[in-house]
């Protein structure tokens, strides 16, 4: 408790110093509310002509459209430092990380606020609403719980693949996150249902990045789409799993951490 | 017990091998070739609470790599640290508590926070109460006069109030073990010296303190053991003051006489003495080992020959010895 | 000219240099290349959609790749920070002129850029099947197309980078020009599937000759008669673009001197 409480007291010293720059939040807020709304559309355009991807249909795909936004918008407004993790590892950063009582990871990702995460945060719940408003599922009160575990389960999917990916800049050298944005980038795939994917992309995207398990195999579940709906199911499990190997990851990164020479 | 231990530590640092540009990388790919380099080889040390303690070397020895160690930021290849008894990595959360760090390259301070409110954070990390950390606060104030600089963005500090701001961020938890490592550096005489005097009081205070600096004046008058480390090796650790009474005895003292004197009038009144000619004809310089003669005794001697016109005594200072070490010159033992 | 010749020498050579800044530009589109191709396969394995079959919604989403692709080295993000930083005062004592200075970099990079579009069209391409190239006139025009693309990329990009006088964010301003580009331009999705007015708007904005025109062209989806009026628009905003850029330049200017730098 004491540690999620000096979490929120790291990242918040950083809050006073944003507000200084109001204009740039704006532009920033701008454009992530822009992006979102350009996918709206292309959304809309497509499935004007098609009535369903593999069975999936506008709102089901919109919602995972949502889902990966809410997770990207967590991560970036709570745990944004990590993309400065790199440049950390490169600059000695962590040498007064080490010698602090805090868990070193919480404060990398506690250095920065990603402000535009709000907007996506907002826009992302607003797709999630607005599609599950469309949505046929028979809501019990237990799967409306099981519904905020998958939701909680594919955030924490989300940041703790950023959390491994960036710590792979412990034994790459560049002082920027090169691997971690470019696997970033690669779920961005995972926006779409994972069947239209070859067999090689489904098992990168299910298994070995599971970014399948932010959007696409929890919604399949809840929305009853297509084949083998229990996998979401697993989505919990494959959270842990995840946040798991990431703290794996980071901590034997840790032991390589040579400092910065003077 | 001693409060920081180590036994047979040693760090090498495995460097890539690789061949510049792209044509060098991908090499490396394939064949993978490592340069070992070996920062810190094999010390020992043991320092026992509340003492202050210069390490010293010439750059490259290993010295920052051997704090970073005995701070648990870097694992060692072999050997091992205690802090208190405690491993730095297994139980870093609690030797976090009792240690405190500042590499004065570096600053642990927020960029984009008043000083103020770094320490405050600092404050939250180390779980400090709020009347010890006033007291410290003002206390640290009395030495380093934080005032003027509390609100000042930590982007925008100077040099001299960036060191005395992380000075007190490296102490406001009030650690009992303190790395300092190059403190001063780049650092005006006068800020010098009240950073100087602040190592002075937490000393007084009982806080065991590593001193690590190339600027031998740092340690002058600040700490009683000395250990000096040339290419990650400990090449002497003992009495700073043994040092000085057994490698700086030599005084030389400067006359300046009415008349010529002939060097061997000199000479035969100042027996175990070498007296040689200055820049001028009435000047003259008489080297002598503080333990067979006294300045006094000198300048008595002296006087009853000529007239003095004026004299002057230097002593070497523990830096001459220790360059001297550096260099080669001298070995200690 | 001697000098902008010598400048694109210099980036051609060090191109390389930067090839890691350009395949995470790449990766972005790239990743929607694969995830639209994927997309529309299966959409279009049962029948045309809009008119568009599969083998040339695959050559409109690899006209589209090129397109996202070219002029991505340019360094942006390098002109974005000497602005910021205030460096691009050095810049301005250099007897050159600066935005064709920044013009002759951007075709300075071109070559990797074009190795880059190779190796994946015929990667793709030899995955999924070949692609039918036009006839005569319409070759002709695509080619045009092309090369015109060049400039009207790299003066979309530069108008927006000089945004950085006014804004300390590059990081915004370029997030919401790829958006714009990427909707307008019709790389997501033809403007045929957008409704009327969106796609009208579209059709007509500078964005459109940044994928749609030199894609419907190859695909012989406009007749060579229109297929010259949207060159000829594509043409005129180019011509639009260089010298309302150098409005932008002079605008930004009395900025930087007001502010001092």
């Amino acid at each position: 408790m004491r540690t999620v409480r000096l979490y929120f007291r790291l990242l918040g010293a950083h809050f006073r110093s944003l507000l200084e720059y109001e204009a740039d939040f704006l532009i920033l807020a701008a454009a992530t509310v822009l992006m979102q709304v350009v996918n709206i559309v292309f959304l809309a355009a497509l499935f004007a002509k098609v009535p369903a991807l593999n069975g999936w249909t506008f709102w089901s795909v919109l919602m995972m459209f949502g889902a990966v936004a809410l997770a990207e918008g967590v991560g970036s407004l709570f745990f944004d430092g990590m993309w400065s993790l790199a440049w950390q590892i490169n600059r000695g950063q962590l040498d007064y990380f080490l010698v602090r009582p805090y868990p070193v990871a919480l404060q990398s990702s506690s250095a920065a606020i990603g402000i535009n995460g709000l907007s996506n945060i907002i826009m992302g719940a607003i797709m999630i609403g607005t599609a599950l408003a469309h949505v046929d599922v028979a809501w019990t009160p237990w799967l409306a719980l099981l519904g905020v575990v998958l939701l909680i389960s594919s955030v924490v999917i989300k940041v703790s693949i950023n959390l491994a990916t960036n710590a792979v800049s412990f034994w790459l050298a560049s002082p920027t996150p090169m691997f971690a944005f470019a696997m970033h980038q690669v779920g961005d795939l995972a926006r779409f249902p994972l069947t239209i994917y070859p067999l090689a992309l489904k098992a990168a995207l299910g298994v070995v990045l599971p970014f399948a398990f932010i959007g696409f195999f929890p919604i399949a579940f809840l929305l009853d789409t297509g084949q083998s709906r229990w996998i979401g199911l697993l989505t919990p499990l494959v959270a842990a799993y995840c946040a798991g190997a990431a703290i794996l990851i980071f901590k034997r990164g840790l032991r390589r951490y040579e400092s910065a020479g003077n | 017990m001693p409060i920081v231990e180590a036994r047979a530590l040693t760090k090498v640092f495995r460097r890539p091998d690789k061949g510049p540009g792209l044509a060098g990388s991908v090499k490396h790919l394939f064949a993978r070739r490592f340069q070992d380099k070996v920062a810190v080889d094999h010390i020992d040390l043991s320092i026992e609470a509340g003492e202050a303690v210069a390490y010293v070397g010439p750059n490259g020895a290993g010295k920052s790599t051997t704090v970073k160690l005995l701070s648990g930021i870097l694992v060692p290849t072999q050997g091992e640290v205690r802090i208190d008894g405690l491993h730095p990595q297994r139980d870093r959360m609690t030797v976090a508590h009792r240690i405190g760090v500042l590499f004065g390259q570096r600053t642990q301070l927020w960029w984009d926070l008043p000083v103020a409110e770094s320490l405050a954070v600092l404050r939250d990390i180390y779980g400090v109460d709020p009347a010890t950390y006033r007291k410290r606060l003002a206390r640290f104030d009395e030495v380093l006069e934080l005032g003027e600089i509390l609100t000042v963005v930590g982007r925008k500090l100077s040099l001299g109030q960036r060191m005395r701001a992380d000075l007190a961020a490296a102490l406001i938890h009030g650690p009992q073990v303190v790395y300092l490592d190059e403190p001063t550096i780049g650092l005006d005489l006068a800020v010098k010296e009240r950073v100087r005097e602040f190592f002075r009081s937490i000393r007084d205070e009982g806080t065991t303190v590593m001193l690590t600096s190339h600027d031998l004046a740092d340690i002058e008058g600040f700490c009683r053991r000395l250990v000096i480390i040339d290419e990650g090796r400990i090449i002497f650790d003992g009495d700073l003051e043994a040092v000085k009474d057994r490698y700086a005895r030599e005084r030389i003292l400067h006359i300046e006489t009415a008349r010529p004197v002939p060097l061997e009038t000199l000479r035969a009144s100042l027996p175990g003495a070498q007296v040689t000619v200055e820049d001028s004809p009435l000047r003259y310089a008489v080297r002598f080992d503080r333990f067979t003669m006294t300045a006094g005794h000198a300048v008595t001697a002296l006087a009853g020959l000529t007239d003095l016109v004026d004299f002057r005594v230097d002593e070497p200072s523990i830096e001459d010895v220790i360059r001297r070490v550096y260099s080669g010159e001298l070995v200690l033992g | 000219m001697r000098s902008y010749r010598a400048l694109i020498r210099a980036t051609a050579r060090a191109a390389l240099a930067y090839r890691l800044n350009l395949l995470l530009g790449l990766g972005a589109v790239l990743v929607q290349l694969i995830a639209l191709l994927a997309v529309w396969q299966v959409i279009l394995a049962q029948s045309p959609v809009n008119g568009f079959t599969w083998p040339q919604m695959r050559a409109y989403l690899l006209v589209a790749f090129a397109a996202g692709t070219v002029v991505s080295l340019m360094g942006d993000f390098r002109m974005a920070f000497r602005i910021l930083d205030g460096d691009v005062a050095l810049d301005l004592v250099k007897p050159i002129d600066y935005q064709r200075a920044r013009f002759a970099e951007a075709i300075g990079g071109l070559w990797i850029e074009v190795v880059l579009i190779a190796v994946v069209v015929g990667v793709t391409l030899a995955l999924t099947g070949g692609v039918d190239v036009p006839a005569g006139p319409g070759l002709a025009l695509f080619i045009a197309s092309m090369l015109l693309l060049v400039p009207l990329k790299f003066l979309i990009v530069y108008v927006s980078t000089l945004a950085c006088f006014w804004t300390q964010n590059f990081m915004g301003v370029q997030w919401a020009r790829l958006a714009v580009v990427n909707l307008f331009s019709g790389a997501l999705i033809p403007l045929a599937f957008l409704p009327g007015w969106l796609a009208t708007t579209a059709q007509w904005s500078p964005f459109a000759g940044l994928t749609s025109t030199p894609a419907l062209i190859f695909l012989g989806r406009v007749d060579p008669g229109h297929g010259l009026v949207l060159v000829g628009v594509q043409l005129a905003w180019v011509l639009a673009l260089w010298f309302g850029a150098r409005l932008v330049w002079q605008a930004a200017l009395r900025r930087l001197t007001v502010n001092g730098g």
